[in-house]
């Protein structure tokens, strides 16, 4: 494949994203991981990615942050992102019933993980969601068998006639 | 020939002339002893009562068997009048309250007497028409009575229900303030429980930190992970541009997370993994260094736990009795740190100059920072600045101010704001009973300060908290 798949932190505490960059050292191989302190940075960035021919394949967002929430990036985002299905998850503490309520229905969140995580967890979040990203933007599985879900990737193929040349 | 009366007085004169004059009235005469009873209410009335001499006692009993004093009848008033007038039977009944001398007329033979002594018609006309043109003024009276205390228990019945909701708030206030005692016993009782963790936690990652500084020991490793105990974190940003370099300084480096961590290095560091790098696998050197900028991470995280403790039991001075001579600002900090999650998106701008000491209770000063703060938040959702600041304002008064550009407060809410249970918030409120801001302004006032609430010119509101400077 010629062009790359990110994972995207966005998360402001340097101490926390550090944390979180390094549970996702085991996908970097396939998936590079960037980081962005905040929801502005974190749109350049995406920009910058998409610029070089790249995409973003999963978003690991804090909510409160100084300038605009998370919340608010991401469904900001939604409507930039509308066909390329990046997957949206938020990593946080702190997002009351309603701002979740937003994201869920307008932003289409993913997944919601509360902090303190655990690296199991994250792991397992990760690899469910860039399975469901690579099946749907029907690329190859058989490259990600090895740090995906192997056994979805493998029924999808079954499902799906493809052959592993 | 008719004569006209002045008064009862001068007709019952003539009448007791007449009697003299005349057997057939004499005949008509009847003595009544003290307690007699004349008639009793619900009977028939045979006779017609003039009282001649004494006093009778009307009374009603009432439905519930309850008796009622009506009127004393003296001398010159009839007895029996209406009863007689209309042929019902008695709605009252009358018993002499002493000796009495009355005529009675037997109701049928009533007219008989007229015509047998004429010169009686008009007196006993007069006297008739002034017992029910009595009796009516009487019932005006009554009336008018009625009605004014009918009014007063009206009032009263006002006034009774004001008390009741004043009852009413003050019990809720009380409520909400056993609610926020036993929040704050919870909260200081919580930062007492982990007050001693967490200074175990500050103490031992500072230990472990000298421990392995002051190592003597000068191999690349020891020497690497020494740097990373020192080591500061980076801006994602920085580690981007600072990656760009890494990858054309080392691009024998593959692993982009290698490349990453290294990108996170001083120069020291790096200067080591290149001196080592035919010896010693640069992953290995890098291990080190991340070993040590974890325990710099403990370090840093337990300070920042520490200080929130610290800050939390200070905020929460349970001695809510006790004033003290406090420095305001302190209170202030205290609670912005507290509240530094819900602040961090917010632009928040302090400016809180030189104040004298005075006397207060920080505890529950520091509620009411709390209450405008969180107030101020929940109007700014995403996002907007807040400006606090203090000052002196002559040598006697102290001004906290803290405004946010929101979108202000209606001129229709803003003189009902300090009420409680005046709430704009929903449902949604978790604690609220809308007595936050009554509530801060209750401890202002017995502080002997008072708050002023305005909307800025440019937008947002304004709340201004003036504190007398005192001694304790």
């Amino acid at each position: 494949m010629d062009h790359q798949i990110y994972i995207l932190v966005v998360e402001d505490e340097l101490e926390v994203m550090d944390a979180l960059v390094n549970d996702l050292e085991q996908f970097e191989k396939f998936f590079p991981v960037e980081s962005a302190n905040s929801a502005e940075e974190a749109r350049n960035v995406v920009n910058e990615i998409y610029n070089a021919g790249n995409e973003v394949g999963l978003i690991l967002c804090d909510h409160v942050m100084p300038g605009q929430n998370g919340v608010d990036f991401l469904i900001e985002l939604e409507k930039y992102l509308d066909q390329h299905s990046a997957k949206k998850v938020l990593v946080t503490g702190q997002a009351g019933l309603e701002d979740t309520i937003q994201a869920i229905n307008n932003a289409h969140l993913d997944y919601y993980i509360a902090k303190p995580w655990t690296k199991e967890l994250l792991e397992d979040v990760v690899i469910a969601q860039l399975t469901n990203f690579v099946m749907q933007r029907h690329y190859n599985p058989m490259q990600f068998m090895m740090i995906l879900d192997s056994v979805r990737l493998s029924e999808y193929m079954r499902t799906n006639h493809i052959t592993d040349h | 020939m008719a004569k006209g009366f002045k008064n009862r007085k001068e007709i019952l004169q003539f009448i007791k002339q007449a009697i003299v004059e005349s057997n057939d009235l004499q005949k008509l005469l009847t003595t009544f002893k003290k307690g007699d009873v004349l008639f009793k209410q619900g009977d028939p009335i045979s006779h017609l009562y003039l009282l001649i001499e004494g006093t009778v006692n009307l009374s009603h009993r009432r439905d519930d068997g309850s008796n009622l004093e009506l009127i004393t009848l003296s001398p010159g008033h009839f007895v029996g009048l209406v009863a007689f007038t209309t042929g019902n039977n008695s709605v009252t009944t009358c018993i002499t309250a002493e000796n009495t001398i009355a005529l009675c007329f037997k109701q049928d033979e009533f007219d008989q007497y007229l015509t047998a002594n004429p010169k009686l018609q008009v007196p006993v006309q007069q006297l008739m028409l002034s017992n029910m043109s009595d009796r009516f003024l009487k019932n005006v009276q009554l009336e008018s009575k009625m009605n004014a205390l009918n009014k007063q228990l009206e009032d009263e019945g006002v006034q009774l229900k004001e008390a009741f909701e004043q009852l009413e708030n003050s019990h809720q206030k009380m409520v909400a303030q056993e609610k926020m005692a036993t929040l704050g016993e919870l909260v200081a009782g919580f930062a007492h429980e982990v007050n001693n963790p967490a200074a175990a936690l500050l103490r031992s990652s500072e230990m472990l930190k000298d421990n392995f500084m002051d190592s003597e020991n000068a191999t690349a490793k020891t020497e690497i992970f020494k740097l990373g105990l020192v080591s500061k974190p980076l801006s994602s940003s920085d580690i981007r541009s600072r990656m760009l370099t890494i990858q054309k300084e080392y691009p024998w480096v593959k692993e982009r997370s290698v490349v990453r961590k290294l990108a996170q290095m001083p120069e020291e560091a790096l200067k080591i993994i290149n001196k080592k790098k035919k010896k010693i696998p640069v992953e290995t050197l890098v291990q080190q260094f991340e070993a040590g900028k974890f325990i710099h991470n403990i370090q840093v995280a337990s300070e920042r736990i520490a200080n929130l403790v610290k800050s939390l039991k200070s905020y929460s001075r349970q001695d809510r009795n006790v004033s003290d001579m406090i420095d305001i600002r302190d209170g202030i900090n205290d609670t912005i740190l507290i509240l530094s999650n819900r602040l961090k998106y917010l632009n928040l701008e302090l400016d809180l100059l030189d104040i004298p000491q005075t006397c207060g209770k920080m505890g529950e000063l520091n509620q009411v920072w709390t209450n405008i703060l969180v107030n101020a938040c929940d109007v700014l959702p995403h996002g907007g600045s807040l400006k606090i600041r203090t000052r002196s304002e002559g040598d006697y008064k102290i001004l906290v101010e803290i405004s946010d550009n929101g979108p202000g407060i209606p001129e229709t809410v803003l003189p009902k704001i300090f009420e409680p249970n005046f709430t704009t918030k929903n449902q949604g409120a978790k604690f609220g009973l809308g007595l936050g801001l009554a509530i801060s302004n209750e401890i202002v006032r017995q502080h002997g300060g008072f708050i002023k609430v305005s909307n800025n010119e440019n937008g947002g509101a304004s709340f201004q908290i003036i504190l007398p400077v005192k001694e304790c």
